[in-house]
């Protein structure tokens, strides 16, 4: 999958070499998207709307009758909202060193399984695995690993002498901030992993050999020939794991539950408390409008950063 | 690329604002299509707490009323709340249902259950339980809930870990707690000796509340108004006591921060912890030699106070109760009147909640039942077990709408007095903040 | 030389990222519950079981120890969400493939609103729709079906669906169609010899990424099931985690089932993947 120039430029001769048999193409376009856009528009697009409207009232189930449509105030009321500015401080942190961390550890990931070396096989496959792992098995996973008193990061760690007593690894908010992120990052990888490995097989091999040709560097064929190849997938994974990690909610909530204190209470976890444990449905879709639209700005922020040079397209 | 964007979201917007005009259509798709249960079963869940033995009573309820059969659907326990909140939103809920005190006031508001008053025995099953539990199971003088158990904080305290640091009787005060807990750190027995449930949850964290109510304070008023900042000095001195215990003399396990219930009662059950304050009814499983390596060590204490005169503690009553718009009420009361009221004269449910988990009992004729009496002796000491019963309140601050959000920001609090994040006073004064700006929103 | 050098440093320590935390839950599914709590903690089980496994076979042997009904659900739940997960990647295909063509080969209007939209659909976060989507659902008589939990993932994998397919189509050469419409195949002839087979890897590609999406999916699972007749493996593999009186090595033993069918799928179309996701990246 990936955002290209085509979209909008059609395939040159497309629509003209095709016979006509009394529908326009737009409409037989739209006749193909039929399906899908009655799935989707049927059982989505009503949620959607819905929980849209819903921002825009005053609405706890608990207080029906202070019920009310206060048009964006649920909004308004963030910018002074205590629990939502920290929320969203834990999950900018926690994006940034989220994608940071997939970015680089994909990246890397890539490149290797881009070589030729023994066992090459292996680890493609190996790549795969935290991919087939679901979020909650993966909390539970890192949960037993982390524990304070029968962890079997303690029992390694003892064991090297790195340190003299068991810890507690997730009660600092430090800690805990990390691990959660750690964990997220490792269920997440292999996707990105798979994007930036199906870019890199994509680059002809002539254009590795004429950099050879040059004596280029290993530093200077990689800025030359691999990262402008490895832009394109990159936006996508940028793209997808945003809207990953702004919607993190398994890994965490099995980990820490949002706590200590606030350290892990990213606006995932406190929109679905919000909604489902305080019942605050206007309030708690304002939060998910928020998450929504932010998800949607970076996208389009990344697309226009990294494709200023010549026409944008999606 | 920009422009074409926003101009798409904004043809979303649109969209969303036209699709919103839908909801008159479901409701209408949803009357027409729900035209109640064909087969007319009552629909009854609950959290999933020993679901074997909830399914093995309703079984036998259904062979005493062939005419009343019951779907019962166990939901797990850590989203029981949510998942029938969700469940009642989309208009697919229960008949007869589980209801958590704490969230009993927030239910009635939102239009979930129906009250009981007047309906055939409920006078009865009231007159016969303790005042502390009707009063949590009424809401705006009307009642809500048959009683399905109900339990008291109290310190657990494992006899022969005391005994090997040449401790003879348990803690009275917090200080006590703490020095018999630095003796056994001492001697060596236990780096940690008290064990706690820290991690966020969205239940109650009970042994913060009975802490301070076992000295005889409160966080709020009988009117809701948060009294922890101002008149009432107890939940800031606990707090210090806990931020001491747990920083300076370092007796409380840093680990408690990720310890989750069922856990706790593993370390307990395995010796790894020589004190925590727990309900009841876990020291039936505690001192059951099938299930604990140290059962018959686990003992029963008031929890320690401040100043060790004073004796509280904190109840709590789970209840069922009935949806409000059941259409198989008559049913669905049979059920909920076979569960949390008398059966020929009997609170037989109660009765076999109590012989089979030790579950608190809200009846107090079942004080004299000599099976009980008997059951009792078999895990507790049944002079403090009544004690404890008698001195126990319910939380009032439960009935106020906020009281979710309050419990979560408390839990957060206690989290950052444990790891040193904050200080008791800073502590006390953000949750009395927390609670005006809470008052505010839900005014 | 330090290139080599470099490169199997890496690799190995990719490998064992990857690898050591899946193999501590596997270590401990073949333990003894007091030898997992033990420390320091075995790397290796000292004398290895197979009991944890056995006891989801035949359950009432554990009964007496646990709680919930999650250790005689787990075989089952396995079942279930092999079934949501194979339904809703043979649904996503179906629908994405109509979808993704006409963006592929065919120029028209609003296109590009048309694949934002679809895109869009998916940045809106899961709690937002809950509600609504389970009225629907209740409106539809699917709750506690698999069709509730197809229908759901279908719409949260169909956008991706759509985008990884429409770039692997446009790969397929233009004048293989025009051989076919020689041949006076009709257009779903066509798609089904020709079109289809070429575009095996981008199709399997967008199959495993439903796949996976239904099978690692939690909270619409817990919300639109309610029973063991439907209910998926991360709703029960959560009871282990707060409600089962905790057996790591039985929580580990139901986290192995969780992750060994999916695996195994992916493992056999590891090279398809990649070369289905790569379409995308030859680009204009």
């Amino acid at each position: 999958m990936t955002l290209t120039a085509a979209d909008t430029e059609q395939p040159p001769a497309a629509a003209a070499s095709r016979p006509r048999r009394g529908l326009s193409d737009t409409a037989r376009a739209y006749l193909l998207n039929a399906p899908a856009m009655i799935v989707i528009g049927l059982l989505v697009a009503y949620p959607i709307g819905y929980s849209f409207w819903l921002s825009l009232h005053r609405y706890n189930l608990k207080l029906p009758a202070l019920e009310r449509f206060v048009w964006f105030q649920n909004y308004l009321s963030l910018v002074s909202d205590p629990v939502f500015l920290s929320s969203l401080r834990v999950t900018v942190a926690f994006v940034v060193v989220v994608l940071g961390m997939t970015v680089i550890l994909g990246t890397a990931l890539a490149l290797v399984l881009n070589e030729t070396f023994l066992g090459r096989g292996v680890l493609r496959s190996l790549v795969l695995l935290p991919w087939a792992m679901p979020g909650v098995v993966n909390g539970l996973m890192w949960r037993t690993i982390f524990d304070a008193k029968t962890g079997a990061l303690n029992g390694l760690l003892l064991q090297l002498g790195l340190i003299d007593s068991y810890q507690a690894w997730l009660t600092s908010p430090t800690g805990a901030f990390l691990i959660t992120a750690f964990a997220q990052v490792w269920n997440t990888l292999p996707f990105t992993v798979i994007i930036l490995l199906a870019g890199l097989s994509t680059i002809p091999s002539e254009q590795y050999d004429a950099a050879k040709v040059d004596r280029a560097g290993v530093v200077q064929r990689f800025t030359q020939v691999t990262l402008p190849w490895l832009l394109h997938p990159l936006l996508i994974v940028l793209i997808l794991e945003t809207m990953n990690a702004f919607r993190a909610f398994d890994t965490i909530y099995v980990l820490t539950g949002g706590g200590p204190g606030d350290a892990t209470n990213v606006i995932a976890v406190l929109n679905v408390r919000t909604v489902l444990t305080y019942t605050d449905f206007g309030l708690g879709s304002a939060y998910s409008w928020v998450i929504t639209i932010v998800t949607l700005v970076i996208s389009i922020g990344y697309i226009s950063t990294l494709y200023q040079r010549g026409r944008i397209e999606v | 690329m920009t422009p074409e964007t926003s101009f798409s979201r904004r043809r979303v917007l649109q969209l969303g604002a036209l699709t919103a005009s839908l909801p008159a259509l479901s409701s209408v798709l949803a009357a027409c299509g729900g035209g109640g249960d064909s087969s007319g079963a009552v629909k009854f869940s609950g959290w999933d707490y020993e679901s074997a033995l909830v399914q093995a009573n309703v079984d036998r309820f259904v062979q005493l009323n062939p005419g009343v059969p019951v779907e019962y659907t166990p939901i797990t326990s850590s989203q029981y709340v949510q998942k029938t909140v969700a469940e009642f939103t989309g208009g697919g809920g229960p008949d007869a249902l589980y209801v958590y005190d704490d969230s009993l006031a927030g239910w009635v508001a939102a239009e979930y259950l129906q009250p009981l008053d007047g309906l055939p025995g409920v006078d009865e099953v009231y007159a016969g339980i303790y005042p502390s539990n009707a009063e949590a199971m009424t809401v705006d003088g009307k009642r809500y809930g048959l009683p399905y158990y109900t339990d008291t904080q109290c310190l657990i305290y494992n006899e022969a870990i005391l005994a090997k640091a040449g401790i003879s009787a348990p803690p009275k005060t917090l200080d006590e707690l703490e020095q018999q807990s630095q003796r056994i750190k001492d001697a060596g027995i236990l780096e940690f000796p008290i064990g706690l449930t820290a991690q966020l949850q969205d239940t109650w964290q009970a042994w913060v509340w009975g802490l301070v109510y076992a000295s005889g304070g409160d966080m709020f008023d009988e009117a809701g108004n948060p009294v922890m900042d101002g008149t009432d000095p107890t939940a800031r001195e606990v707090l210090a006591w806990l931020q001491r215990a747990a920083t300076v003399s370092r007796v409380i396990d840093p680990a408690v921060l990720q310890l989750l219930p069922v856990p706790l009662d593993d370390a307990m059950k395995a010796e790894r912890y020589a004190f925590t304050i727990g309900a009841r009814y876990a020291l039936r499983d505690y001192n059951d030699p099938a299930r604990s390596q140290t059962a018959g060590n686990l003992k029963i204490a008031y929890i320690p106070s401040l100043d060790g005169s004073a004796t509280g503690t904190v109840s709590t009553t789970r209840m069922y109760a009935l949806s409000k718009d059941t259409e198989v009420q008559d049913k669905a009361f049979q059920l909920l009147t076979y569960l949390g009221g008398f059966t020929d004269g009997q609170p037989y449910t109660a009765k076999y909640w109590f012989q089979k988990k030790g579950l608190g009992f809200p009846f107090k004729a079942l004080e004299q039942d000599p099976e009980v009496q008997a059951g009792i002796a078999t895990f507790a000491d049944p002079e403090i077990y009544s004690g404890l019963a008698d001195a126990a309140r319910p939380r009032t601050v439960v009935k106020q709408p906020w009281y979710s959000e309050y419990e979560n920001e408390q839990q957060k609090t206690v989290q950052q007095i444990l790891n040193n994040q904050t200080s008791p006073d800073d502590a006390v004064r953000s949750l009395s903040a927390a609670v005006a700006s809470l008052k505010q929103k839900y005014s | 030389m330090t290139r080599k050098v470099v490169l199997y440093t890496l690799a190995i320590g990719f490998a064992l990222y990857l690898v050591v935390p899946f193999y501590w839950i596997v270590n401990m599914s073949f333990m003894h519950e007091a030898d997992a709590a033990s420390v320091p903690p075995h790397f290796l089980p000292d004398n290895p079981t197979p009991e944890n496994y056995l006891s989801f076979a035949n359950p009432s042997a554990k009964e007496a120890l646990v709680g919930s009904n999650a250790v005689a659900d787990t075989p089952y739940a396995v079942l279930n969400s092999l079934v949501v997960a194979f339904s809703t990647a043979v649904v996503n295909l179906v629908l994405g493939t109509f979808a993704a063509y006409s963006f592929s080969r065919i120029r028209f209007r609003g296109s590009q609103v048309l694949l934002i939209v679809y895109l869009l659909t998916r940045m809106v976060p899961g709690i937002a729709i809950i509600i609504p989507f389970y009225l629907v659902m209740r409106t539809l008589d699917l709750l506690d079906t698999y069709g509730a939990l197809i229908l759901s993932y279908t719409t949260f994998a169909l956008p991706i669906t759509i985008w990884i397919l429409k770039d692997y189509f446009r790969t397929v050469p233009r004048e293989l169609e025009d051989a076919a419409r020689v041949d006076r195949c009709g257009w779903f002839r066509m798609m089904w010899t020709v079109f289809l087979p070429i575009s095996a890897p981008g199709l399997v590609a967008a199959a495993i990424f439903s796949f996976m999406t239904a099978w690692n999916e939690f909270m619409f699972a817990l919300f639109m099931t309610s029973t063991i007749s439907s209910q998926t493996i991360p709703v029960i593999a959560a009871n282990f985690a707060t409600d089962v009186e905790t057996q790591v090595t039985l929580m580990a033993a139901a986290g192995v089932l969780a992750v060994v069918p999916p695996l195994v799928l992916v493992l056999i179309c590891q090279r398809l993947i990649v070369q289905g996701m790569a379409a995308g990246s030859v680009k204009g």
